[in-house]
């Protein structure tokens, strides 16, 4: 077990140091704005730009660009600054990452809470009106855009622009530590947005599984043996079931630790995603380079987590 | 200079910079709001809907000729920043401003764009600056006096004001030096002003100083008292240069305070600022703003510069305190300013936002004039389009109205006839509004007939194009410089030419292609180009003289080199006086025209938005940006 944990996160810091180069690579080498010129301004006189350029570092040559770089992470854990505020990518990331925990972990547990009963009951309930209900209402979330659906939920729900005046609108998230109470209400509306597909895509998942476990020839057993069908259920249907939404649910995590740009951007929460956003349209490739290595680490840790949980859950795998 | 710009939507828009237009403010394009009136659940969740909407609405209004067009100004009912008052504000309050777009920089050494300036002429004070609504009239800020120009053109003379003080922690008088110093920083290559060398070039041992890189003094900048600051040229052209001691970097900057961020590469004074302006950024007792009263990417705040002495400025500075909450969406933010109190938003807004303001909070809404030129940009050197006649048939094909129609219609342009635009001394001049009576600007819906005459005048006796010849046309993603490019592309297959036409990022547009002569491109159709401030020379000499084709980052994108224009801009450069240099370069515009250098197509207007109980003051010369020095509360 822990030759395999070993192994893992050292294939983990492996294949980050790949992201970093094929991040560096693509903004660097392939078309992109130039950063110096994009920060120089249209009226600035090429002397400029190489100014600019060099104050930047970037008229040195890629591999020594990537080799500081890498040295300045690894030894340091030094990210570098922003082309244009100057301010530390490491403070950045630290700053902004509250608010993508806070909206990834909260929206994370709507989704379980609400797509894993949902499959279940659809799956048990097999061309019932509720399981039709259920995933009729599951494909409709499905083919929400999130961006779209947040529009609509303010525009209902938001305290200054919505109808029916409820929740706090856009703009109105606080830091945990600053304000429990106002942190907790800004967040209602983003954590149910942005688990509306999750939750339907989960209760699709969850059913399919779980029908396809039911029928297995252990299940037939177990009932065969006398079990009460709700152990029947949850010990050996679910738990079997419930194996490859993990893998996928370790993932989806990872990926909106890395940021949920279109709820960071319409509800206005200051996450990674719109961090990383705001970088891109800049050309700021060390805020890009910091939080894509983040979203990497993100889902490296978060698939190394299921790998080792998968094998509580399911008997038949072993650490090898 | 700046472009306002937009992330979403398209270009973003830029809200510009001061020069290029190098990216487009969002939600740029609407149309003309006649007919359709849809209700606020539409102009808040359909992004796409409202382009739908804005479509049929295009489809459905005339084009008109140019004559007919509705002028320049707003629709009744509309603010306009040239008509505002600027006085009887009520002092006080505190004023929210959502702004979906971050700053890009603080430091008046570096700032040049419209959103920077929101915040750098509230905080700073530069020798003149502008009130609000003028692009043409600078009015003398921390001079106390307009600039004397010597008879022979090379020296200009300035007095400052006395009781200036600068901001804590440095607290003290401001003095010609502190000036010198902001300027020579200028000239550092930690600073790496933009515009240094465009209009402080001429300046006496100023390239000498750009090689040195080190900020050292500059030979011609004498500072003989502690009010009196002198620049000495090298030729004879001290108009430009005074014209452009409105820009921030004319702004004091105590040396004593600054010369230890600016020995960092890149300086870092803009993350420790000081201010002579009323306001200031919140900072701490060693004057970080970084992290204090500037969070980037989420806000800042702007409390009152304690040491600011209404009795030295034009400005009444009724707010007291300013905060800034960056990011958002645009739709979103449109919402809460038209329906919240003591907000405004200070970056564009989102097309469906604008037609809903318009629609339903007309009075909440401005448009302002003058915010730039939007014209394609066609190969004078190279090509087919080196031949007069052949860019005259261009220009005549061409469906402006249509395009005018991507970008929302007269609401939020006017059709484009020449090159200096409204608000810029010179416009009227050159033609106004209807442009210079030519047979190939008349028709702004496109005149294949005309188009034909002169193709044949070119060599092609079809009327169409037959030399075989493949252009290059590279064009921005993104509304409304997409469909823009699209009728562009449409319209040289019309005329019989075959394209290879490519859409990439407008940075890329400009960096990699447009602005790179050696990559040949025949057709820039999304180019465009705003002032750094009021004068024509500012419109037309970097953009069509010769004499500044840069092999990289050229921004004379058509390589036009046009020996009678270049003589008639270098007679031009010299003249003093608005009246004489209008004159003169309206002249050149006329000329530009009959060369037909490059294609116009859209003269932009900028729409902003403010709550019901907001005084918003916009600035002209900034392209409507609200003005917070200007601006009270209800």
């Amino acid at each position: 077990m822990t030759a395999y944990v070993v192994r893992r996160v050292l294939w983990g810091v492996l294949l980050l140091i790949l992201v970093s180069a094929l991040t560096f690579v693509l903004f660097r080498v392939l078309p992109s704005a130039d950063p110096a010129r994009l920060r120089a301004g249209q009226n600035a006189s090429p002397r400029v730009i190489a100014e600019i350029r060099a104050n930047l570092g970037l008229n040195r040559p890629l591999p020594t660009q990537f080799w500081l770089y890498m040295k300045g992470l690894f030894l340091h854990g030094d990210l570098g600054y922003s082309y244009y505020s100057g301010a530390s990518v490491r403070s950045l990331v630290a700053d902004r990452l509250p608010a993508t925990l806070s909206l990834t972990i909260g929206s994370a547990i709507v989704w379980m809470a609400i797509g894993l009963p949902l499959g279940i009951v659809s799956a048990l309930r097999r061309r019932s009106r509720t399981d039709r209900t259920a995933m009729g209402a599951a494909l409709l979330f499905i083919s929400a855009p999130e961006y779209w659906l947040g529009l609509i939920v303010l525009y209902l729900f938001a305290a200054d622009i919505g109808q029916v005046k409820v929740f706090p609108g856009a703009g109105s998230y606080a830091g945990l530590t600053a304000d429990p109470q106002k942190w907790l209400s800004s967040l209602i509306l983003p954590w149910l947005v942005l688990a509306a597909g999750f939750a339907a895509v989960y209760a699709r998942l969850m059913r399919s599984s779980l029908i396809e476990t039911m029928g297995a020839d252990y299940i037939r057993t177990a009932r065969a043996k006398g079990l009460p069908e709700r152990r029947v259920v949850l010990h050996h249907g679910v738990r079997a079931a419930i194996a490859p939404i993990l893998t996928i649910f370790a993932l989806d995590v990872g990926v909106l630790l890395g940021g949920a740009v279109l709820i960071e951007t319409v509800f206005d929460i200051p996450g990674i995603g719109r961090l990383n956003y705001d970088a891109i349209t800049h050309a700021d490739f060390p805020i890009i380079q910091g939080t894509v290595l983040l979203a990497a680490l993100f889902i490296i840790v978060a698939n190394i987590a299921v790998d080792i949980a998968y094998a509580y859950l399911d008997p038949r795998v072993r650490f090898s | 200079m700046s472009l306002r710009f937009t992330t979403y939507g398209a270009r973003p828009l830029t809200r510009r910079s001061p020069t290029a237009i190098t990216a487009t403010r969002t939600g740029r394009g609407l149309s003309v709001f006649t007919s359709i009136r849809r209700s606020a659940w539409l102009a808040l969740v359909g992004g796409a809907g409202a382009a739908l909407v804005l479509g049929l609405s295009a489809c459905g209004s005339s084009g008109g000729s140019i004559s007919g067009s509705s002028g320049t100004g707003a629709p009744p009912g509309v603010l306009t920043p040239v008509s505002e008052s600027l006085t009887g504000g009520v002092r006080g309050g505190t004023l929210t401003v959502l702004d979906h777009q971050d700053f890009e920089h603080l430091d008046p050494g570096q700032a040049y764009s419209s959103v920077d300036y929101e915040a750098v002429y509230a905080t700073q004070r530069p020798l003149y600056s502008y009130e609000p609504n003028t692009f043409a009239a600078p009015t003398p800020d921390l001079a106390s006096a307009p600039p004397q120009i010597s008879s022979d053109r090379k020296t200009v003379t300035v007095h400052i004001r006395s009781g200036v003080r600068f901001s804590p922690p440095v607290n003290r008088e401001v003095t010609s030096a502190d000036v010198a110093y902001a300027i020579e920083r200028g000239a550092n290559a930690n600073v790496a002003n933009p515009y240094f060398a465009t209009y402080f070039g001429s300046l006496e041992g100023a390239e000498q100083a750009e090689k040195a890189g080190n900020g050292g003094a500059i030979a011609g900048i004498a500072t003989p008292d502690s009010r009196t600051i002198v620049f000495h040229l090298t030729e004879p052209k001290a108009q430009i240069l005074a014209s452009a001691l409105v820009l921030p970097l004319s702004a004091p900057v105590p040396a004593e305070f600054a010369r230890k961020y600016d020995a960092h590469k890149p300086t870092e004074y803009g993350s420790y600022l000081v201010a002579t302006g009323p306001y200031m950024f919140k900072s701490s007792g060693a004057g970080r703003v970084l992290g204090v009263g500037y969070e980037p990417g989420k806000s800042a705040t702007l409390v009152r510069n304690p040491n600011w002495s209404a009795a030295t400025d034009h400005r009444p500075a009724y707010l007291n305190q300013v905060n800034i909450q960056i990011g958002g969406d645009p739709n979103v933010i449109g919402r809460q300013v038209l329906e919240g109190s003591h907000l405004l938003q200070n970056d564009t807004p989102a097309q469906a936002i604008v037609q809903l303001a318009y629609e339903q909070h007309r009075s909440q809404l401005e448009i302002s004039p003058g915010a730039g030129t939007n014209y394609i940009a066609v190969n004078n050197h190279k090509g087919p389009f080196a031949n007069v006649n052949a860019r005259k048939a261009f220009w005549a094909a061409l469906d402006r109205v249509a395009m005018n129609k991507a970008r929302g219609g007269e609401l939020v342009t006017n059709v484009m006839t020449h090159f200096i635009y409204p608000e810029i001394p010179g416009f009227e001049q050159a033609g106004g509004l209807a442009g210079p009576k030519v047979d190939y600007n008349e028709h702004p819906q496109g005149d294949a007939q005309v188009a034909e005459k002169y193709l044949r005048l070119a060599g092609y006796p079809s009327g169409k194009y037959t030399g075989g010849a493949t252009l290059q046309v590279v064009g921005a993603t993104g509304s409304p410089e997409a469909p823009d490019a699209e009728i562009v592309d449409q319209t040289l297959k019309n005329l019989g030419f075959k394209t290879k036409f490519s859409l990439v990022d407008k940075s890329v547009m400009y960096s990699k292609f447009c602005g790179t002569p050696a990559e040949e491109i025949d057709v820039c159709p999304n180019v465009g180009w705003a002032a750094d401030f009021g004068d024509p020379q500012g419109v037309l000499d970097v953009t069509f003289n010769g004499k500044h084709i840069e092999p990289t980052g050229n921004n004379n994108w058509g390589q036009v080199n046009d020996p009678a224009i270049n003589g008639m801009m270098q007679a031009a450069e010299p003249l003093v006086g608005a009246p004489a240099r209008a004159g003169a370069w309206a002249a050149i515009d006329r000329e530009l025209v009959a060369q037909a250098a490059a294609i116009p197509f859209a003269f932009d207007k900028e729409p902003n938005i403010e709550a019901r109980d907001v005084a918003g003051v916009g600035d002209v010369w900034n392209i409507g940006s609200w003005d917070y020095s200007y601006t009270s509360l209800k």
